[in-house]
């Protein structure tokens, strides 16, 4: 299992992160080379050698991680099953069953649309996710801001529907195919929002005033999205040294550093991904606090 | 004044204005709230699709039964509004006059112009039956912006905006001169050479206005200063971009960072005497879902808190 979870920096599970990794990679490449005629045409048969066996080797990874997520859990804590429920329904689970299970679907069904196969192959690239902390953090930080997105998009909401009621009523007379109804030009303020152009330019004075302040509020809604992320970010950052502080004022209250202290320290840092130089000058501040 | 003093009607006044301000988080209030939202979701609905035409004539039956009664009840709701918001001021209620403080500021407020603009038009209509009804429809539009009154987030939007509405004005100040600028020089320079463009400074605003929007402002110019300036503008675009998001994030992670001192101060106030009451643990949750703070950040705080007290004792 921590060969699997990479939980412990072993060079095993470091090892098999990469072999996962470029496994992937080479799967992906094929699938879209696999789209064009010609390049299928030549080399079928080594892409069809290919897919078995990486689905041969996925089909492993999968059946492995479900037997030794069992030992995630002691028997006290629910079990063995407890783990593996656990990873089967976490995106990850999911993303590594569908991702392995068309081939073969196709075996058993061989009449399905291979395109949506092929579609569902491509799955695989979200494997990669789970070594991407990055993204993780990412979602932690669009997460923590969700009542501020939720509100953007209501924003979003009220101009689009504002914007092409407006539009409808100004132009909906000279321009019917355009703006005959306010869904169609539901569309028309959205190419505009979004791009700041409509696919229709506005004939009416009033259309084209109309059309100006809903490209004008297409950048404010594009400002305030990116000023949401940004200040996320930001937050984040600063609640991870918050929290890496307080766990450093707790090593530094007895006065001595031990081994497993250290030790804990380091997978915090690694875990929250601060720089050296971050965690040197908080000890820094830390030290002289604790000599007076 | 106690609750025993009040008339039937004071009580049941203030009971309406509890419901429908919803300050008193109950579930009736909460039930009133869904109500309305989802109606006004529904109106909205069905202005988009009554303007397909097919549909509109399919089910104009239908559309004019649901218009009529959801004017029905926003009237209901604008009366009962108007009547309870009386109660908002009780502690004033012997003198005279006090109900219609509460009114007044509920019926100028923007909440209550949306109110009120977006159920009259249907009365005007039965009025003078000759109105254009485009503009009735325009009116019965603003119904959406009822919702808001139910986004508490959006408010914090606003509230962030508001903040740093210095920048922002600065913001506007330096498009608005380089407008000005940027569209007389284009129309000198290129006035001549494209009369049909840019015929007057006005028509060079567009011009101006729709390359700082999309980048791309309908014409190629056809002289090289025109050029150098079309270059130059469009630079300019990406620069107000850049600095509306670096406000509009300022102002965020200020709001963020002030709610945390705030909520650190109270935590301080709250930790001082050593005991944490059931009353005070109370007033910290509501603070925590006020301003919409997690879990963890509110451990974080109340640790770092703990942490400096500890400090400060040994000290």
């Amino acid at each position: 299992m921590e060969v699997l979870d990479g939980s412990p920096n072993h060079a095993v599970s470091r090892y098999v992160e990469w072999l996962i990794t470029v496994v992937v990679l080479f799967n992906c490449s094929a699938v879209i080379l696999d789209s064009i005629p010609e390049v299928h045409a030549d080399y079928k048969d080594f892409f069809h050698e290919l897919e078995f066996w990486s689905v041969m080797f996925f089909t492993l990874e999968y059946v492995l991680r479900v037997w030794s997520l069992g030992a995630k859990f002691s028997k006290e804590e629910g079990g063995a099953w407890r783990g593996r429920r656990g990873y089967m329904f976490s995106p990850f689970g999911l993303i590594d069953f569908f991702a392995t299970m068309p081939f073969y679907m196709h075996v058993f069904f061989p009449s399905l649309d291979l395109r949506i196969l092929r579609v569902l192959r491509l799955l695989r690239i979200l494997k990669l996710s789970k070594y991407n902390t990055a993204l993780q953090d990412l979602f932690a930080a669009v997460h923590s801001e969700r009542r501020a997105f939720g509100s953007a998009a209501f924003l979003l909401l009220i101009v689009t529907i504002v914007s092409a009621s407006l539009m409808h009523f100004a132009e909906g007379h000279e321009q019917p195919e355009a703006f005959g109804s306010i869904p169609h030009a539901i569309y028309w303020s959205i190419v505009t929002i979004t791009s700041g152009y409509g696919n229709v330019e506005p004939v009416t004075k009033a259309g084209e005033v109309i059309a100006l302040l809903t490209g004008f509020l297409g950048v404010c809604m594009a400002a305030i999205m990116t000023g949401i992320v940004a200040s996320a970010f930001s937050n984040q950052m600063s609640r991870k040294k918050a929290a890496f502080q307080s766990q450093l004022r707790k090593v530094f209250e007895d006065g001595v550093v031990s081994d497993a202290e250290k030790d804990s320290l380091k997978r915090l840092q690694s875990q929250y991904r601060l720089s050296d130089a971050q965690v040197q000058a908080m000890m820094d501040e830390m030290n002289p606090n604790k000599k007076d | 004044m106690s609750a025993t003093s009040l008339s039937t009607y004071a009580r049941l006044q203030k009971r309406t204005y509890e419901i429908l301000d919803g300050s008193v988080a109950d579930r009736s209030s909460r039930v009133c709230e869904i109500f309305i939202a989802l109606l006004v979701v529904a109106n909205v609905v069905s202005i988009i699709l009554e303007s397909v035409h097919s549909l509109h004539e399919a089910f104009e039956y239908e559309f004019h039964i649901f218009d009529t009664f959801s004017v029905v009840v926003f009237s209901i709701e604008y009366v009962l509004r108007v009547w309870s918001y009386g109660a908002k001021y009780t502690h004033a209620a012997q003198e005279k006059g006090s109900a219609w403080k509460g009114r007044k500021e509920y019926l100028f407020s923007v909440f209550g112009l949306v109110d009120f603009f977006s159920t009259v038009p249907f009365y005007l209509q039965l009025l003078f039956p000759g109105a254009d009804l485009r503009v009735l429809r325009m009116f019965r539009l603003l119904r959406i912006f009822k919702l808001s009154r139910y986004n508490s987030a959006m408010e914090d939007m606003f509230e962030a905006i508001k903040s740093e509405r210095d920048s922002f004005s600065s913001a506007l100040f330096l498009l608005l001169i380089s407008c000005l600028l940027f569209s007389s020089l284009i129309y000198i320079i290129e006035g001549h050479d494209q009369p049909e463009v840019f015929r007057s400074i006005p028509a060079a605003m567009h011009w101006f206005i729709l390359t700082i929007i999309a980048g791309w402002g309908n014409v190629d110019p056809v002289t090289y200063l025109g050029t150098v300036l079309v270059v130059v503008t469009q630079i300019l675009a990406i620069a107000l971009a850049a600095i509306l998001t670096g406000v509009v994030a300022t102002a965020y992670t200020a709001q963020v960072q002030r709610r945390e001192s705030l909520y650190e101060m109270e935590v301080r106030e709250v930790l001082a005497d050593g005991v944490v009451t059931e009353e005070e643990q109370l007033k910290l949750k509501a603070l925590q879902a006020k301003f919409g703070m997690s879990n963890e950040q509110v451990e974080a705080i109340a640790l770092q808190v703990q942490a400096e007290k500890a400090a400060k004792d040994a000290s």
